[in-house]
């Protein structure tokens, strides 16, 4: 087996609250080739992001830790690595466009010098290079005139032209992976699509792999190759994205899916996350009881449900599902 | 694209405001301080130790004293428009000369009790920021909670009778010793022991209050998205530090240094009058005693100058740190 760019394995990441240590991702594994699009779904909550930051080495210490596992990139595991070495990763092998591009921008430095001081950080360039490689990436994120934005300020930017900063930022010390957290949650709909028609051109020309992690099905269907879908810190069905639309194993994902009224190749026209499925998401609190999370929610729930929580297990070609539906019959 | 059209144009608005603020304060002050009773010669027939009606009557129509009292006002604020702040009755010379005299003092106290309130004050905010369990983070806190409840007078005399009275390491009062040192450095290190103990008195405060401001500012910035974008990035911890979050933890730290300014000269009044730092403060402290009526009047005023123009030089400073406030 040749060795992925990315593995994640067994990651469990705890916070220290009130009411004690709470897990709130769990028994997490995956793995990431080279120039993949990795599609990562789930609830609000669900701990998309915390699992996200954990990659860059970056879940906030304290209340959080990474209590168990490895994330191995090229076989290097950065749950272990020193502060030193994980700022040489961070920016530079892994890099991350956040959910917030309205607040993710220091307001007090151009843009342009915020996308060179990262290449700086990584190259031994001077500050005449970092500036000329700064306004390359912003005319590669497609910002017009890059010359004059380059000495703006991001109050001075929409929210679209900041987040394509924020992506010429993560870009620009041309990572081999590129964590994108709900990119374009706080974007309007036009916008939305001009970003990931920029990811899609930018892959072909960086050939970076993607984590994607959206609340949306539709741009999970046009943008990425195989899907991980999380309920409650949990990875609960893994596949290719083509089986995850047509034939969605757990319950909650056929939610997910079903949830769409026509399935759309313009992400355009699905604006709003259609999470309709009854029921709230489980506190993390309540998941230290030995059942089917989802039990709760789930109209197909039987008595094993409330016993046991069902494992991961092959459903079929590189496909897994955690739900006693898939290896018992309801008795 | 810079726009100088609309900056010019606030500026504009601003000094305009600025002028209408200083008559407003001018015109306030002359009333309260006119229609407040006794008046110059009393006070002086006083020290004299009693003088004839005559002579009374005599001084009182030099001075312009016996003219009724809006009279007297119109004629003082003419003046003061006309760049001439009056001439003082007690030390019989022009208020300007008086004030320039004893601006040096009061501004070196000022300034050195407010800028090393706002330096140590910062960087010790800035580290306890970071370690918010640390002794340091612990005494920032109890600092700033003396520095609130413990009156600038009664910090004073404590400090007096520790540091020049049980150990006498500075000087009790004054601004210079009379042994007469004539070199130029022997005179700035002879002011500088003297300046020690007063200035420390009246930047306590501002030491509590600017560590306290600085830590909170500090911890606030530290959670920001920018700053996680920052670590994100690979870049170092005193980059992403000093960089990213002190350049904007400082904004409210400059806000409020213009803001204090006019709080610190009143401060000085009090510090002043108790170290005996020959400065305005103890001259408005005198003015008062003798009814020195223009003399008061022409340091309120020029006060009040030094208020606006501080407020205008943070206004500035603050243009520069945060690019924000240009364009909008
Ligand atoms: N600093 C923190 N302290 C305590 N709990 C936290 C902290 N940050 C995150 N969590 C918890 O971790 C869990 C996962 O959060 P995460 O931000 O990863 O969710 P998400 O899947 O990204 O949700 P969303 O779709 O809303 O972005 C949540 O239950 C949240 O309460
Ligand atoms: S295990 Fe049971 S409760 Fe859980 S999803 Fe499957 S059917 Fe529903
Ligand atoms: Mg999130």
């Amino acid at each position: 087996m040749t060795q992925n760019l990315l593995s994640v394995q067994d990651l469990e990441i705890s916070f220290r609250t009130v009411a004690g240590e709470v897990q709130v991702v769990r028994d997490l594994s995956f793995e990431l080739a080279q120039g993949e699009v990795l599609g990562i779904v789930g609830e609000s909550g669900c701990g998309k992001s915390i699992t996200a930051l954990s990659l860059l080495g970056l879940v906030p210490n304290p209340p959080g830790r990474v209590s168990k596992g490895r994330i191995l990139l090229e076989g290097e595991d950065i749950v272990t690595a020193s502060e030193r070495r994980l700022r040489q990763i961070r920016g530079n092998d892994i890099s991350m466009v956040f959910q917030e591009p309205m607040t993710s921008l220091n307001p007090v430095y151009s843009v342009g010098e915020q996308i060179a001081e990262t290449a700086r950080a990584h190259f031994n360039s001077s500050r005449s290079e970092a500036w000329e490689r700064a306004i390359e990436m912003l005319q590669l994120v497609g910002i017009p005139s890059p010359e004059r934005r380059a000495h703006e300020f991001p109050h001075q930017l929409s929210g679209g032209m900041r987040q394509r900063v924020m992506i010429a930022i993560a870009l620009v010390c041309e990572p081999k992976v590129l964590i994108a957290d709900e990119p374009t949650t706080a974007l309007d709909v036009t916008v939305q699509a001009q970003i990931f028609d920029l990811f899609r051109d930018l892959q072909h020309k960086i050939g970076a792999a993607i984590i994607l992690i959206t609340h949306d099905i539709g741009v999970v269907a046009q943008m990425t190759d195989r899907v991980i879908v999380m309920y409650a810190g949990r990875k609960i069905e893994e596949g290719p994205v083509s089986a995850f639309i047509t034939d969605p194993r757990h319950p909650y994902t056929r939610g997910l899916v079903n949830c769409i009224p026509r399935l759309s190749l313009d992400p355009s026209d699905d604006p709003e996350p259609l999470f309709e499925i009854p029921g709230v998401v489980p506190s993390p609190s309540d998941l230290s009881l030995p059942r089917c999370a989802f039990a709760p929610r789930c109209r197909n729930a039987f008595a094993l449900c409330l016993e046991k929580s069902p494992p991961l297990l092959p459903v079929a070609e590189g496909r897994a599902a955690a739900c006693w539906l898939e290896t018992e019959k309801p008795g | 694209m810079v726009k100088s059209a609309p900056v010019v144009k606030s500026v504009l608005r601003k000094i305009a405001s600025i002028l209408l603020l200083l008559l407003a304060v001018l015109v306030l002050n002359s009333v309260l301080i006119y229609a407040a009773p006794g008046d110059p010669v009393e006070a002086l027939v006083g020290e004299m130790g009693g003088a004839t009606p005559e002579l009374i009557a005599e001084l009182r129509a030099t001075y312009g004293l016996d003219r009724p009292l809006w009279q007297q006002i119109g004629v003082y604020l003419g003046n003061v428009v006309q760049g001439d702040l009056g001439h003082s009755l007690y030390y019989d010379q022009p208020v300007t000369t008086l004030i320039a005299s004893r601006i040096g003092p009061t501004l070196l106290l000022i300034t050195t009790a407010l800028f090393s309130a706002i330096i140590v004050g910062t960087i010790l905010g800035v580290f306890s920021a970071q370690r918010r369990n640390s002794t340091l983070s612990h005494f920032v806190t109890v600092l700033s909670l003396a520095g609130f409840s413990a009156p600038v007078f009664w910090i004073g005399i404590m400090l007096i009778l520790l540091l020049s009275v049980s150990f006498p390491i500075f000087p009790i009062s004054g601004m210079t010793s009379s042994d007469g040192t004539t070199s130029t450095l022997g005179y700035a290190m002879d002011v500088a022991h003297h300046l020690v103990l007063p200035a420390l008195t009246l930047g306590l405060i501002y030491l509590a209050f600017y560590s306290r401001l600085a830590r909170t500012s500090m911890i606030e910035v530290l959670e920001a998205d920018y700053i996680r974008t920052a670590r994100a990035k690979g870049l170092s911890r005193r980059s992403v530090v000093y960089k990213h979050a002190l350049r904007n933890a400082i904004l409210p730290i400059v806000t409020f240094a213009g803001l204090q300014f006019g709080q610190v000269i009143s401060g000085a009044v009090l510090v002043e009058t108790v170290f005996a730092w020959p400065g305005l403060g103890t001259l408005a402290f005198d003015s008062i005693l003798r009814r020195d009526t223009p003399t008061l009047l022409g340091i309120l005023f020029f006060s009040s100058l030094m208020v606006v123009v501080m407020n205008l030089l943070t206004d500035l400073l603050y243009r520069r740190i945060d690019p924000r406030i240009k364009t909008s």
